[in-house]
């Protein structure tokens, strides 16, 4: 009875050894890791030599899959040959990023031997002690960063400071209290000046030099600036820049007294300037008398 | 106060030979609703040799005008549609070989009329927009080895859709150039749609158009036009109008620097001045002022102004430049 027992027993044994054939550095299989320190994101370069016997075969379980967080498989290259002892050995050449910070171990792997019909006659885990030191890119251990300098204090105490800010800003203030009200007055003074008037003075001096010899086109063309001054400043329409015609829409929209003479004015005025038109001196005077009256008729202003 | 005496024989002279304008526009007005202005710009393009490119939506009457100016003017009409698969020897014709006296002949093309409508002109390509375009520079048209003038007086009216861009040939700028006027035309007003409604809702045939004016008329007012007076002060203020395009910092509108890619050609000048001479014309004046000028510098000038990136980026148009220098260009 204890017979089989004692046979089973021993068969069961027999299995156990082919599997835990090597466990963390098994016979025959040698893995190899230069350099041993690189940066992070630096390729390492990893040999795993797998030896057999004659009638076996060998291979690396899901290769591809090699990839962890710490290494990233980048290519493979595998090669064989054969041993002066009979058996044969299988060369895995991997080429792997190395990634995370300090002392890596390289990923652990399955070896699977095989008989010569294909089957897998053992299973082998393999958790390699190679291992890689990896630096970070930049340096953590640089203390040579200066201490933020405390900031100064003013020489003058605060308290003392104030004072001289108030009286600087109450100055400024003061200063542009007197530009704006010099401004207001210059203003309502500029205001104040009738353009009836300077239009006036300016046509005497118009007929002063149209007694002294003015040639009379000169005189209507500057009679016609005169006039489109006094319309700008009085009606507040555009005029220096305006054709007659814009003039007599924008007069005529505004209801302007004497509209009639106005436009009759800057219409002579026109055919001197664009219709080679010849006034005598008399004409001149005629129309400087015209164009004063209607300034003083339309003194009130209509805005 | 009169002007000059030789004005005032010029200036009766214009009244008198421009009447006709009376009648043909009183003749446009019975089948036309509105659109005064753009017929008034037809009148003066005619009246000086001029051409125009008509810009507007489809449906406002722009062939309509034409078909009826052409009828009423007593003038020989073609309509050309602009097709993308349409050849230059569509246009102004080709050699025709005869069996018979076995030697080729030239067969005119729709181009010898006197009034073109080349409608939607950017549908067709590069080189049947230049065989128009020459054609309205040169006024003759070679076919073959011979070449005919063409008919005087010979006006073409150019129609471009503005919104539709897809599948077209955008005229190059030397081409536009070559307009005397870019005219828009424009929705009619509330009242004069429901008048067109009106008028156009019924199934009665039109009264046609009746021929009120002879060419003749046309001819002699050009002669009268030729010798309109300008002011060396309206001279001189074209001038200014036309440079202040190119260099508006000058007359103290420096803004307008950034806006404009570039100005207005020499032709906007030659043009502005016929235009404004035309404009006086049909004003019955003898002489020009800066008013005829300020009446048609849009139109001269609007295809002749090409706005910036800075002024598209604001939407800033070549109108807008143009009101902007006819404000700040001192008028003499």
């Amino acid at each position: 009875m204890l017979l089989p027992l004692l046979l089973a027993a021993m068969i069961g044994l027999a299995g156990q050894s082919v599997t835990a054939r090597a466990v963390l550095a098994p016979r025959g299989i040698t893995v190899r890791v230069s350099p041993d320190t690189v940066l992070v994101g630096d390729r390492v370069h990893c040999v795993i030599d797998l030896e057999h016997s004659a009638d076996e075969r060998v291979s690396i379980e899901r290769l591809d899959t090699l990839s962890t967080n710490q290494f990233e498989l980048v290519s493979r290259k595998q090669s064989a040959s054969a041993l002066p002892s009979g058996g044969g050995r299988e060369r895995f050449e991997l080429e792997l990023a190395a990634f995370g910070l300090g002392r890596q171990l390289l990923p652990p792997f399955t070896v699977v031997y095989r008989a010569s019909g294909g089957q897998v006659t053992g299973r082998v885990p393999v958790k390699p002690d190679a291992a890689v030191f990896v630096k970070a890119l930049t340096d953590s251990t640089m203390h040579e960063l200066r201490p933020i300098k405390p900031p100064e204090k003013p020489s003058l105490p605060f308290v003392l400071l104030l004072p001289v800010i108030i009286a600087v800003s109450g100055g400024a203030g003061l200063v542009l209290l007197v530009l704006f009200l010099l401004r207001r007055i210059l203003t309502a003074s500029a205001e104040k000046i009738d353009p009836g008037q300077v239009a006036q003075r300016k046509l005497r001096k118009l007929g002063s030099r149209l007694s002294a010899g003015m040639p009379p086109p000169e005189c209507y063309e500057e009679l016609s600036n005169i006039m489109r001054s006094f319309l700008e400043k009085r009606y507040r329409i555009r005029a220096l820049e305006a054709v007659t015609q814009e003039i007599e829409r924008d007069l005529k929209k505004l209801g302007v007294a004497g509209f009639e003479s106005i436009m009759s004015l800057l219409k002579q005025a026109d055919l001197v300037k664009f219709a080679d038109s010849r006034p005598d001196q008399e004409e001149s005077r005629n129309s400087l008398h015209k164009a004063e009256e209607v300034i003083r008729t339309a003194r009130t202003p209509e805005v | 106060m009169q002007y000059a005496a030789e004005l005032e024989e010029l200036g009766l002279q214009i009244t008198e030979a421009s009447r006709f304008l009376e009648k043909a526009q009183a003749e446009l007005a019975r089948r036309i609703v509105g659109q005064e202005e753009v017929i008034r710009r037809v009148f003066i393009a005619m009246l000086v040799n001029g051409h125009i490119l008509l810009e507007g939506v489809p449906g406002l009457a722009k062939t309509l005008i034409i078909r009826t100016f052409a009828a009423a003017m007593n003038l020989k009409f073609q309509r050309i549609q602009f097709t993308p698969d349409m050849l230059p020897a569509d246009l102004v014709g080709t050699m025709i070989y005869n069996p018979k006296e076995m030697e080729f002949s030239a067969r005119k093309g729709p181009v010898f009329a006197n009034v073109i409508l080349a409608d939607e002109i950017n549908r067709s390509p590069a080189k049947v927009q230049s065989a128009l375009l020459e054609a309205m520079q040169e006024r003759q048209v070679t076919i073959g080895t011979q070449t005919f003038p063409l008919p005087e007086p010979f006006l073409v009216l150019a129609t471009q859709n503005p919104i539709e861009h897809e599948g077209t040939y955008i005229l190059p700028e030397a081409q536009v150039d070559r307009f005397m006027m870019k005219v828009l035309v424009d929705y009619p007003s509330y009242d004069e749609e429901l008048e067109i409604m009106l008028q156009s809702a019924s199934t009665e045939p039109k009264e046609p158009v009746m021929p009120v004016v002879q060419p003749n008329d046309i001819m002699k007012a050009r002669t009268l036009i030729d010798r309109i007076y300008v002011d060396p002060r309206v001279q001189r203020y074209i001038v200014d109008l036309v440079v202040a395009t190119r260099k508006p910092a000058q007359y103290g509108i420096a803004p307008l620097e950034a806006m404009i890619e570039y100005g207005a050609s020499p032709r906007a000048s030659i043009f502005l001045l016929l235009a404004s001479k035309a404009h006086a014309f049909m004003q019955q004046r003898p002489y020009i002022t800066p008013e005829d000028v300020k009446a048609i510098a849009y139109d001269t000038l609007r295809h002749r102004i090409r706005p910036g990136y800075e002024a598209e980026a604001d939407n800033i148009r070549s109108d807008d430049i143009i009101r902007q220098i006819l404000q700040h260009v001192p008028v003499p």
